[in-house]
């Protein structure tokens, strides 16, 4: 049976059982599914407010690297069946969902948390996907850290 | 020259003044060379050569590359999806 791998960038809000169903086959007994969610209230760091972020991505070239993301997966958990990672852009509100990933797997000890935290760690990497911060004091967009090497 | 299609993302955009335009550069340049040229032509683009990000036809390019004729090039800072 092939395993399902879905990579996409949307507009539209993510429904979360619907991405998890469709990662689901008759022999996963496991899914780790990781929602990034905007958050108005940071109080690690710089503390401030957030009123709403707004997400913009290079699309083709962003499900390019979801893609990629799902191979690495696969070579490092084997184990792992299913692969979902989506990222909806636009202009987010406090409480929304941004980006899901899951991974199913037959079992828990397959490597599905690992995986899973390996796709919004390699996101937030090399996908080309950015936000804007809108606060009370006006807006910024945020920058990431990590400078692309040879081979990303 | 060679003609090639360039897009801003993000801060780079509002800087750029643009998210898209068509230019000729000349044949034959690494990206590292095509930075500087850049910078000649948009003044208001951060001159930090490492937080200014490249893509080539989708796939990240670095300094040394040569720039391929008709290439999409894409232009933005280090990412911050999730």
């Amino acid at each position: 049976m092939e395993f399902p791998t879905i990579f996409s960038i949307t507009e539209f809000e993510l429904d979360l059982n619907d991405l998890i169903a469709r990662v689901t086959l008759p022999t996963t007994g496991a899914a780790c599914v990781f929602t990034g969610v905007v958050r108005s209230v940071t109080e690690r760091g710089d503390v401030h407010k957030t009123l709403e972020l707004e997400y913009e991505a290079y699309a083709p070239m962003a499900e390019a690297k979801m893609h990629q993301v799902a191979d690495e997966i696969r070579q490092r958990w084997p184990q792992v069946e299913g692969i979902a990672i989506v990222q909806r852009v636009g202009t987010l509100q406090p409480g929304t969902p941004t980006v899901l990933i899951a991974c199913t797997a037959a079992h828990r000890d397959t490597g599905v948390f690992e995986a899973a935290r390996y796709g919004i760690d390699r996101l937030k990497e090399i996908v080309p996907i950015w936000k804007k911060e809108v606060g009370p004091g006006g807006e910024e967009w945020i920058e990431g850290e990590y400078i692309p090497k040879f081979g990303d | 020259m060679n003609r090639i299609k360039i897009m801003f993302f993000a801060t780079l955009k509002e800087k750029a003044g643009t998210n898209e335009t068509s230019l000729e550069i000349p044949q034959g340049i690494t990206v590292g060379e095509f930075k500087e040229w850049l910078f000649g032509r948009f003044p208001n683009l951060p001159k930090s050569k490492s937080n200014l990000l490249v893509a080539i036809n989708k796939e990240y390019a670095f300094d040394q590359e040569k720039i391929p004729d008709a290439s999409e090039i894409a232009l933005f800072p280090p990412v911050s999806g999730g």
